[in-house]
């Protein structure tokens, strides 16, 4: 077991080198990524600053803790788009051009390797803005989390990128069975937007589709409510279940759909 | 050893009529059809063997050799190579085989091929001592020199074909899986491919399946031929003995020093094609030596040829034949 996860580290390694090797390949491309990510960085906090505008609380959220969700928002981004859906996109693809034959004939877990193939080293500067939003967050409210509250919304976010992660092995599964999911994707990039807000801020069916269908409130809203040290115990429960859950349905469908696979002939 | 029994992989497809009408219906209802790629072959290969799989667009080969590679699970009959049951794709089969295909490509496009081989062998856990020596042997072998240091994307399609065949090897696999490898090469590049594999297969005692449609990849490679129609095996045996199941006639290529009359060639034989220089004859084998020595007596001869007639010709009799069989059958 522990030889198994030392070799898996290892091909970790691999992997995220040679990403960062791609990425340096073209220093013109590497340099514009950059620039644009800081752009976009600073750009997740304008919505916020409209409302707020107007406005000092919105469903019982203050500026400063609706910047605690918008800054687990931006750190899931970063995670997101520099960690899960280069490698993924890639995917889909694959199963078009029939190239997946490569990746099922190595000796290693398919869904790793996959998952792992591809990093955009760039995105991490979401990481760095979401811990700067942090900051200001804090400032704000004007004291600082609990230890209990800080460990708690760790573990919260470990659960929120297992969700986010396993809601993308289940749209990549789709690609097996309709091959064209590109518009799968961009529907979720558009949903997981909302996760920039507080749960409470949506009401009637918008709520029961953010929060139980498409579990975002768990993702950002719950990991802020714990270190506001508010976070209920459904809650908190809800938030360790959903990605156990998610992750093992993910999980199987994918073992299902890859023996769908017919690989393009030619 | 690879050992297949009463293979089938069948497809279930869906079928509508050409027009706007049928395509709108297929929304709400669908006709589905089960198509027979693989339709009962029956074959062992030995260890070390190099075989090729011939046969038209369609007919099955790329399907029966995805599915001894593991990638597709066959709908029924039973396929083991080396004792490993392919579907299963466990690590242990995994770490014994090599696919290559020449309309694919493994090699990271932007990086060098370096990188990919060092992936693999992070991949197939080979120790670094090993790997060295490994990509030194193909470097020499295939004539990498500096290439395996420039992104994959500068290098030429043979140049490319050469590294992804060092790519799949990193490992040393026992079983070599070819699907069209020389696909688009010059005639130069298709011949190192060729004497790579090859070698390699001699040099290792590798296992070797191929799939091709340049005659000439199988006839300089495979001992062997499995000729596979229409999801059946329509032929199991070597090249040498198809060609005389099918076309047991020879090829006698006459040049001549002048312009030769169509008269002058009556009884020697019939002519495939000739020229006002140049004739090629089909001649019973029982009949070459007398026709020879007649042509030498009576014709002036610059220069003689005995032959059997192209693959190609072969191939096509063949398969033009056991589709007269299959539609007086049906």
């Amino acid at each position: 077991m522990t030889r198994k996860l030392g070799r898996y580290l290892t091909l970790l390694v691999h992997q995220v080198r040679a990403s960062v090797l791609l990425s340096a390949q073209y220093r013109a491309d590497f340099l514009i990524d950059g620039a644009i990510e800081v752009l976009w960085a600073t750009n997740a906090v304008v919505p916020l600053l409209i409302v707020y505008g107007q406005r000092s609380s919105i469903a019982g959220w203050t500026f400063g803790e609706a910047l605690l969700v918008t800054a687990f928002f931006t750190l899931l981004q970063g995670v997101l788009e520099g960690a899960i859906n280069p490698s993924l996109t890639a995917v889909v693809e694959h199963v078009r051009k029939g190239t997946l034959d490569f990746v099922l004939l190595k000796p290693a877990d398919a869904q790793f390797l996959i998952s792992t193939a591809r990093f955009q080293p760039w995105r991490a500067i979401n990481v760095v803005t979401a811990g700067i939003l942090f900051v200001i967050a804090f400032r704000n409210i004007g004291e600082l989390p609990s230890l209990r509250g800080v460990l708690l919304a760790l573990g919260l976010v470990v659960g929120s990128v297992t969700t986010l992660y396993s809601l993308w092995i289940l749209t990549v599964s789709a690609a097996f069975y309709v091959v064209k999911v590109d518009n799968l994707t961009y529907l979720f990039g558009s949903i997981f937007d909302a996760a920039r807000w507080p749960a409470s801020v949506f009401k009637g069916a918008l709520r029961i589709l953010l929060t139980i269908v498409i579990p975002l409130a768990a993702m950002t809203t719950y990991p802020a409510e714990a270190l506001l040290g508010r976070v209920s115990p459904t809650s908190a429960a809800v938030a360790v279940i959903t990605p156990v859950v998610i992750a093992t349905a993910a999980r199987l469908i994918w073992v299902r759909s890859l023996s769908r696979y017919t690989s393009a002939s030619g | 050893m690879i050992d297949v029994r009463d293979l089938r992989k069948h497809y279930r497809v869906h079928r509508r009529a050409p027009g706007l009408w049928p395509a709108i219906r297929s929304v709400f209802s669908r006709t589905y059809e089960t198509v027979p790629a693989v339709d009962g072959i029956t074959f062992e290969i030995a260890e070390g063997e190099r075989v090729g799989f011939l046969g038209p667009n369609g007919a099955g080969k790329t399907t029966t050799l995805k599915v001894l590679s593991g990638l597709l699970h066959p709908t029924s009959g039973d396929v083991r190579v080396h004792g490993h049951v392919p579907k299963d794709r466990d690590d242990a089969f995994l770490r014994e085989i090599m696919l290559v295909t020449g309309q694919k490509q493994q090699l990271l496009w932007d990086l060098p091929p370096a990188d990919t081989f060092d992936l693999n062998r992070a991949i197939y856990d080979v120790p670094r001592a090993e790997f060295r020596k490994t990509v030194d042997e193909l470097v020499d072998l295939l004539d990498l020199g500096s290439l395996i240091d420039k992104p994959t994307r500068q290098l030429s399609l043979g140049e490319r074909m050469k590294c992804e065949l060092a790519a799949a090897l990193v490992h040393r696999p026992r079983v070599l899986f070819l699907d069209e490898p020389t696909i688009g090469l010059d005639v130069n590049m298709q011949t190192v491919v060729r004497s790579f594999i090859r070698t390699y297969n001699e040099r290792h005692r590798a296992t070797l399946v191929l799939t091709s449609h340049y005659m000439e990849d199988v006839a300089a490679l495979c001992p062997r031929v499995i000729v596979i129609d229409k999801g059946v095996l329509a032929y199991d045996g070597s090249l040498e003995q198809l060609s005389r199941r099918v076309r047991p006639e020879k090829h006698v290529v006459l040049r001549f020093s002048r312009e030769v009359d169509a008269a002058d060639l009556e009884g020697l034989g019939n002519v495939v094609t000739r020229e006002p220089a140049s004739v090629v004859l089909a001649v019973a084998p029982a009949d070459v030596t007398a026709v020879v020595s007649r042509a030498l007596a009576r014709l002036p001869v610059e220069d003689l040829t005995v032959q059997n007639p192209p693959l190609e010709e072969v191939m096509s009799e063949l398969f033009t034949r056991s589709r007269v069989e299959r539609e007086a059958a049906s």
